[in-house]
């Protein structure tokens, strides 16, 4: 479907190396997401509600470990793509200052898939 | 900031409605009948996570103030299946709170239309856990 190949997506890389409950990793997720959504909001308000009208395409992907988180950021901002590290507060399973997920987006699905193509799913 | 959004700063009213009374927390109940893998339910938590702080800024817009700055809580429980959360969904619109129903659109793992998550809130946490305190966490 090349129709599809623009369309805006968000992805969110969870690292797999803290072995998260499905609650908490689905928590950490919609930290990125909504964090992601609104700093976008401010910056790219057009691609913003292109992306929610094309119905809001989410992907959840892992990665092995911080180091890939970091590095995947790095390079999502020189791309200059929005991104959000959610920090965990610690309240549950895991210490505080955690970093879990990595949002990318919302942006150019083939931005976002020359940056992640070679994560697994989660 | 750019010269519209200057003048957007200095003429928009301030926020207005009902201030929150103590700590705000939004609560997302996933349908565990479905068995949808961990990504999956990640991702639908997240559509229903963004949905109901949008749905928020219009409906609510101290309530969203209050939940970003505060650390955005979110809950994550375990509902039964689509007739459980719907039957809760009742429970929190009479009282009040802004609720937010996903249906997923069946690209991958379950049928299309299947509704995933139900998301309450943001709103003050104990008028949530009036309605959501017997739940399991997921």
């Amino acid at each position: 479907m090349a129709s599809t190949v623009d369309e805006p997506s968000m992805v969110l890389i969870a690292r797999h190396d803290l072995k998260m409950s499905a609650g908490k990793l689905a928590v950490q997720c919609s930290h990125a997401a909504v964090s992601c959504t609104m700093n976008a909001r401010k910056t790219h308000a057009r691609l913003v509600e292109r992306w929610r009208n094309a119905g809001a395409r989410k992907i959840c992907l892992r990665a092995d470990d911080l180091a890939t988180l970091q590095r995947l950021a790095g390079q999502a901002q020189v791309a200059g793509l929005v991104t959000h590290l959610v920090k965990d507060a610690g309240h549950t399973e895991i210490p505080p200052g955690t970093v879990t997920v990595l949002g990318i987006g919302p942006a150019p699905r083939r931005a976002i898939d020359a940056l992640v193509s070679e994560l697994k799913p989660y | 900031m750019g010269f519209r959004s200057f003048l957007h700063r200095i003429t928009a009213p301030s926020l207005d409605g009902i201030r929150p009374q103590g700590p705000c927390k939004m609560v997302c109940i996933v349908n565990h009948g479905l068995k949808m893998g961990k990504g999956k339910i990640a991702a639908q938590v997240g559509h229903g996570a963004v949905m109901a702080a949008m749905k928020a800024g219009g409906e609510k817009p101290m309530y969203l103030e209050q939940w970003l700055a505060t650390g955005q809580k979110k809950v994550c429980l375990k509902g039964d299946d689509a007739e459980h959360l719907l039957a809760i969904e009742k429970q929190a619109k009479a009282a009040g709170i802004s609720t937010t129903l996903v249906h997923d659109a069946g690209h991958t793992q379950i049928p299309s239309g299947s509704l995933t998550v139900l998301a309450l809130g943001p709103d003050s946490e104990t008028l949530l856990e009036q309605i959501t305190g017997e739940l399991k966490l997921l």
